[in-house]
C-alpha cells in the first residue's frame, strides 16, 4: 500500500469527523472518497495532506509515518475545492510558485512550467490572471500547479464541484487521462456517485466519519456491503413491504428493500414478458423523457417505483395499467444488506 | 402624476443635501482661506513661514510618522494573527484593539498623565533616567499612537478574514515560508486596504488635538503640534496667522480626501 | 498533543507575540493604570467629585448637545445617504467624498472655522444676530460643531444598507398599492433602522467625547456651555488627577454602555436576518 490510514480518529468539538478510519491505496491508483456532505471525506483528505492532524491513529505514506512531518515536507500536490489559485499571480507564476519556493534552477522551472501549460492546453494564456479564466481553465491551472513539483501523491478536494455540468463531463475524462499518463497516486473527494464511478479505480465510501466500503466501482455497485452503500450508490426507491412482490425469498425482520431502476422492468399489457406470472400490476404515474431513455414512475400497490424504457420501445402513457417485473432487490436489515434474486429468473437459469 | 410627484421629492431632497453640504462642509473650508488671506498674501506667507509654525509642522510630521510606523507594524501582525488563525480570546483581542477610538481623546491623554505624570510611581524613576514624557515630545507621540491605534489593523482584518486561508494553505503546502507567503500571496489582497488605513491614520494623527493637548504643556517651538499652535494663535486673537496655519491642514485634508477616493475607487475596481 | 506546531500557515507565534507586545504597551498597560488609579479612590470621593453642581451641569450640557446633534444627524444622515444612493446629479461624487471631510479635517481647524462663521460678526452669525439669535458661544454653537463631527458616522452606516436594498421590495409594495410614504415607512425604514441606530450610537459616542471642535465655539461658560471633557482638562491643568479620573470614569462607563447598546443592535439584527441562529 502506498498510502495507508490506520485507526484514525478525529473530533471537532463533539462532532466525530473520523471514526476509526482504516484504508489503504495502492501506488499509481486513482481513488475516490465518496460520501454525502458532512461524512468526513474532506477531513480525511486534509489529514493526509497535513492540513489537519488526527487525534489518534497513523498516516503512512510510502512506508513512512508522516503524522509529525509538516504539510510542506510531505511532497503532496493538493488541488483545493475552489482551486485557491493565487489571485494576484498570472497563470505562469501560479504554476511556477512551487518550483520557485524550492529554489529550482530558473531554466528548469521555465521548461517545466511551459511543458505543463502545454499539457493542460492553455498555451498563450500564460499572462492571464485567474479571474480572466473560465472555471474549467482554472481547474486545469490548479491541477498543473499541484503537479509542477512532481509530487508522489496528488490530492483533489471536490475537483469538479465548481464547474458547470457540460464542462464537468469533459474535465472528468481529461483528468482521468492526465493522471493515468503521469502515473501519480491520486485521491479525490466527491459527493457525486457518477463522478466517482467514471473517474476512480477504487472507491472508498464514507458515512458519518466511518468507512462503509472500499472497492472498485463495479464491486461496490454489484455487492454493496452495507445498507448505506446500497442506498447511496445508485438511484434508489425504498420499499417497506417487499413481500408484496411475487416470487422472492423472505428474510426475517428485514427493514426495507432498495430497488434500482435497472432492477425493474415495465411492460405494456400486450407486450411479451417472459416472467408474466411473477409480475405485478401497476399504474403509470409519470413518464418523463431523460434524454437517452424514458423514466417511468409506476405505482404498485402502496409502492412507487421507477424504471427505464428504451426510446425504441412502444410508448407508455400516464394512467396506463402495466406489468411490473422485478429482477432483484437489496434487502436491508440494520447495517447489513442482502441481495435477493427473483426466483423466477433463478429457475430459468437452472432450466437452461 | 406619480412621476412628477417623485421628481419633486427628488429635487427637494437633493436641495436639502446641497444646502447642508454648503453650510457645514464647504463654507468652513472657504472661511479658513478667506480669513487667512484677509490681510493679503504677504501676511499669509509670514504666518506660514514663521519659525514656530515650521517647528510645529516638523513635530506634527514626527508624531504622525511614528503613529503610522507603529500602527502599521502592529496592524500587519495583528491582522495576520486574527485573520488567518483561530485562537482563544480572539474576541477580547479585537475589542481591545478598537478600544482607543471609543475613548474620548481627553481621557486618552489622562491615562498617560496617570502613568508618567509626577504623581506616578514611575515618575522618580523616569526622572533619574532623564526621561520626560508628560509635557514633552514622547508624550505627544504616545498620545498620537494611542488615538490612531486601530486605524490600520481594522482595515486589514476584515479583508484577510473574507479572503479565507485557502491561498495561504496552498502556498504553505508547497513549502513556502511565512515571509514569502505574506509578500507574494497575501499582501496583494490587502494592498488597497492597507493604503486606505494608512491615509486614515495619517489624517487622524496630524489633526489630533485633545489627547495631545493634555500631554503637551503648550511650549511654543518645543511641544506644539500644528493643531496646538493654531489654538494658541486663536486664543491670542491672532486670527490671520491662526487661519493661515489652518490652511496648511485644510490642504492636507483635501489631499487626504482625494487620495482616499482614489484608493477606494482603485480597490473596488480590482476586486 | 502539541497543537501549535501543527498549524499549516506559519507565523502565528511571531505575529501574536509582536502584536500582543505592542497592544500591551499602547493599550492594556495604560488602561490598567487607569483602573489601578481608580481603585485608590474611595467611592465617597468619586461621588463627591461627580455630584458637584458644575460637574453635573457639564454632564447635562454634554449629553443634551450630543443627543441633539446626533438626532439631527440621524435625519440628515438618512437623507444624505438616500440622495447619494438613489439619485444621479452633478457633483455627486464630490458630495460623496466631502462627507468624509470631518474625518480628515483636524478638529481644531473645524472648531475655529465654525466659530469664525457663526460669531456675531461672522458670515452666518451676522444674519442671525439681526434677529437677536446668538450661535457661537452658546449651546447652539456646540450642537453645530457636533453635527459637523458626527455626520459621516450616520451616512457611512446607512449608505451600504441602502445600496444593498433590493428595488424589488419597493416595487412589490408599490404594486400592492402602497403610497410612497407608506413604502418608506413600512418597507425601507425597518431595513435601515439597525444601521441608523448604529450610526446614531457611533456619532453619539464621538460627540460625547469630542473636545477639539467644541472648545473654540463653546465659550466654555461654567453651568452653561462647559462640556465634560473641558472640566477634565481644567482639573488636569490644576493637577487634580483624582477629580479628573473620577469624572473620566463616568464618561467611560457611558461610552461602554453605548458600545454595548450598539453591539446589541447588531447582534439582534444578524439574528433576524439569519433566522434566529
Amino acid at each position: 500500500m502506498y498510502v495507508e490510514l490506520k485507526n484514525i480518529n478525529k473530533n471537532f468539538g463533539s462532532y466525530k469527523a473520523s471514526d476509526n478510519v482504516n484504508f489503504g491505496i495502492e501506488k499509481g491508483k486513482l481513488a475516490a472518497l465518496l460520501g454525502p456532505s458532512g461524512s468526513g471525506k474532506t477531513t480525511i483528505l486534509r489529514m493526509i495532506a497535513g492540513l489537519e492532524s488526527p487525534d489518534s491513529g497513523e498516516i503512512i505514506i510510502d512506508g513512512k509515518t508522516v503524522n509529525n512531518i509538516p504539510a510542506s515536507k510531505r511532497g503532496i500536490g493538493f488541488v483545493f475545492q475552489n482551486y485557491a489559485l493565487f489571485r494576484y499571480m498570472t497563470v505562469y507564476d501560479n504554476i511556477a510558485f512551487g518550483l520557485n519556493v524550492k529554489k529550482t534552477d530558473k531554466k528548469k522551472t521555465d521548461e517545466r512550467v511551459r511543458e505543463l501549460i502545454e499539457l493542460i492546453g492553455l498555451k498563450g494564456l500564460e499572462k492571464r490572471y485567474p479571474s480572466q479564466l473560465s472555471g474549467g481553465q482554472r481547474q486545469r491551472v490548479a491541477f498543473a500547479r499541484a503537479i509542477a513539483p512532481n509530487p508522489q501523491l496528488l490530492l483533489l478536494d471536490e475537483p469538479f464541484a465548481a464547474i458547470d455540468a457540460k464542462v464537468r463531463q469533459e474535465l472528468r475524462s481529461w483528468l482521468k487521462e492526465m493522471i493515468e499518463k503521469l502515473g501519480v497516486t491520486s485521491i479525490f473527494v466527491t459527493h457525486d456517485r457518477d463522478e466517482a464511478i467514471e473517474v476512480a479505480d477504487d472507491i472508498i465510501i464514507t458515512n458519518k466519519g466511518r468507512i462503509e466500503q472500499k472497492g472498485s466501482p463495479y464491486e461496490i455497485y454489484q455487492n454493496p456491503a452495507t445498507a448505506f452503500t446500497a442506498s447511496f450508490f445508485g438511484q434508489a426507491a425504498f420499499i417497506d413491504d417487499y413481500g408484496s412482490f411475487k416470487t422472492f425469498d423472505k428474510i426475517e425482520n428485514a427493514d426495507k428493500a432498495i430497488l434500482r431502476p435497472e432492477f425493474v422492468r415495465v411492460t405494456k399489457k400486450g407486450e411479451v414478458q417472459k416472467y408474466k406470472n411473477s409480475a405485478s400490476e401497476g399504474i403509470v404515474e409519470r413518464v418523463s423523457f431523460r434524454g437517452s431513455d424514458m423514466e417511468i414512475t409506476v405505482r404498485c400497490g402502496g409502492n412507487v417505483l421507477s424504471a427505464r424504457r428504451g426510446l425504441d420501445e412502444e410508448n407508455i402513457s400516464r394512467g396506463e395499467k402495466v406489468d411490473v417485473f422485478i429482477y432483484r432487490m437489496f434487502v436491508t436489515k440494520g447495517d447489513n444488506v442482502y441481495l435477493l434474486e427473483n426466483k423466477a429468473v433463478r429457475e430459468d437459469t437452472i432450466v437452461i | 402624476m406619480h412621476k412628477n410627484q417623485s421628481k419633486t421629492v427628488k429635487y427637494i431632497l437633493i436641495g436639502i443635501c446641497a444646502v447642508f453640504a454648503f453650510l457645514f462642509l464647504l463654507l468652513p473650508l472657504y472661511i479658513v482661506f478667506a480669513e487667512a488671506l484677509r490681510d493679503g498674501i504677504e501676511k499669509y506667507r509670514d504666518a506660514v513661514t514663521d519659525e514656530y509654525t515650521i517647528k510645529a509642522v516638523l513635530l506634527t510630521v514626527e508624531a504622525t510618522a511614528c503613529a503610522v510606523v507603529i500602527n502599521t507594524i502592529f496592524g500587519i501582525f495583528a491582522a495576520w494573527a486574527v485573520g488567518k488563525f483561530n485562537f482563544k480570546g480572539k474576541k477580547v483581542f479585537t475589542t481591545l484593539i478598537d478600544l482607543p477610538v471609543t475613548i474620548s481623546p481627553i481621557i486618552a491623554g489622562l491615562i498617560f498623565v496617570l502613568i508618567f505624570g509626577r504623581q506616578s510611581v514611575l515618575y522618580p524613576f523616569l526622572q533619574n533616567m532623564g526621561i520626560k514624557v508628560v509635557f514633552a515630545v514622547p508624550g505627544i507621540i504616545l498620545a498620537t499612537v494611542f488615538v490612531t491605534f486601530p486605524f490600520i489593523s481594522r482595515e486589514l482584518i476584515p479583508v484577510l478574514e473574507a479572503q479565507g486561508t485557502d491561498e495561504e494553505e496552498a502556498a504553505a503546502l508547497m513549502g513556502a515560508g511565512g515571509f514569502t507567503i505574506f509578500t507574494k500571496v497575501t499582501f496583494p489582497h490587502i494592498k488597497w486596504a492597507f493604503l486606505y488605513g494608512l491615509v486614515l491614520c495619517t489624517a487622524r494623527a496630524m489633526g489630533e488635538f485633545g489627547a495631545v493637548s493634555v500631554l503637551s504643556g503648550h511650549l511654543r517651538g518645543k511641544t506644539n503640534t500644528l493643531p496646538l499652535h493654531i489654538e494658541i494663535l486663536f486664543n491670542e486673537f491672532q486670527y490671520v496667522p491662526a487661519f493661515a496655519v489652518s490652511s496648511i491642514l485644510v490642504i492636507m485634508a483635501v489631499i487626504i480626501l482625494i487620495a482616499r477616493s482614489v484608493i477606494e475607487y482603485k480597490g473596488k475596481k480590482e476586486c | 498533543m502539541n497543537k501549535r506546531s501543527k498549524r499549516v500557515i506559519p507565523g502565528f507565534g511571531l505575529s501574536m507575540g509582536i502584536s500582543l507586545t505592542i497592544l500591551s504597551f499602547i493599550v492594556i498597560i495604560p488602561l490598567a493604570s487607569l483602573v489601578v488609579y481608580t481603585a485608590n479612590l474611595s467611592l465617597g470621593e468619586i461621588i463627591e467629585v461627580i455630584t458637584k453642581p458644575r460637574v453635573l451641569s457639564s454632564f447635562k450640557v454634554s449629553f443634551f448637545t450630543a443627543f441633539t446633534a446626533s438626532a439631527v444627524n440621524a435625519v440628515m444622515g438618512v437623507i444624505l445617504a438616500w440622495v447619494l444612493v438613489r439619485y444621479d446629479f452633478p457633483f455627486k461624487r464630490l458630495l460623496d467624498g466631502m462627507i468624509e471631510l470631518p474625518f480628515a479635517l483636524p478638529t481644531a481647524v473645524a472648531g475655529i472655522a465654525l466659530t469664525a462663521l457663526t460669531a456675531d460678526k461672522g458670515l452666518i452669525g451676522e444674519i442671525f444676530a439681526q434677529y437677536g439669535i446668538k450661535i457661537a458661544y452658546t449651546k447652539t454653537g456646540i450642537i453645530i460643531a457636533l453635527i459637523f463631527v458626527g455626520i459621516p458616522f450616520v451616512v457611512r452606516s446607512v449608505q451600504p444598507v441602502l445600496e444593498k436594498l433590493d428595488y424589488s421590495y419597493e416595487e412589490a409594495a408599490g404594486v400592492l398599492g402602497a403610497s410612497r410614504f407608506t413604502v418608506f415607512r413600512k418597507v425601507i425604514f425597518p431595513e435601515i433602522k439597525p444601521a441608523l441606530m448604529t450610526g446614531f450610537g457611533l456619532a453619539m459616542g464621538r460627540c460625547i467625547g469630542e473636545y477639539g471642535s467644541v472648545v473654540f465655539i463653546a465659550g466654555n461658560m461654567p453651568y452653561k456651555t462647559e462640556i465634560t471633557p473641558l472640566i477634565i482638562m481644567s482639573e488636569l491643568q490644576e493637577y487634580d488627577y483624582a477629580s479628573a479620573t473620577a469624572i473620566a470614569l463616568v464618561m467611560l462607563i457611558f461610552a461602554f454602555l453605548l458600545l454595548f447598546f450598539i453591539n446589541l443592535i447588531q447582534a439582534r439584527n444578524t439574528k433576524i436576518i439569519k433566522g434566529g441562529r
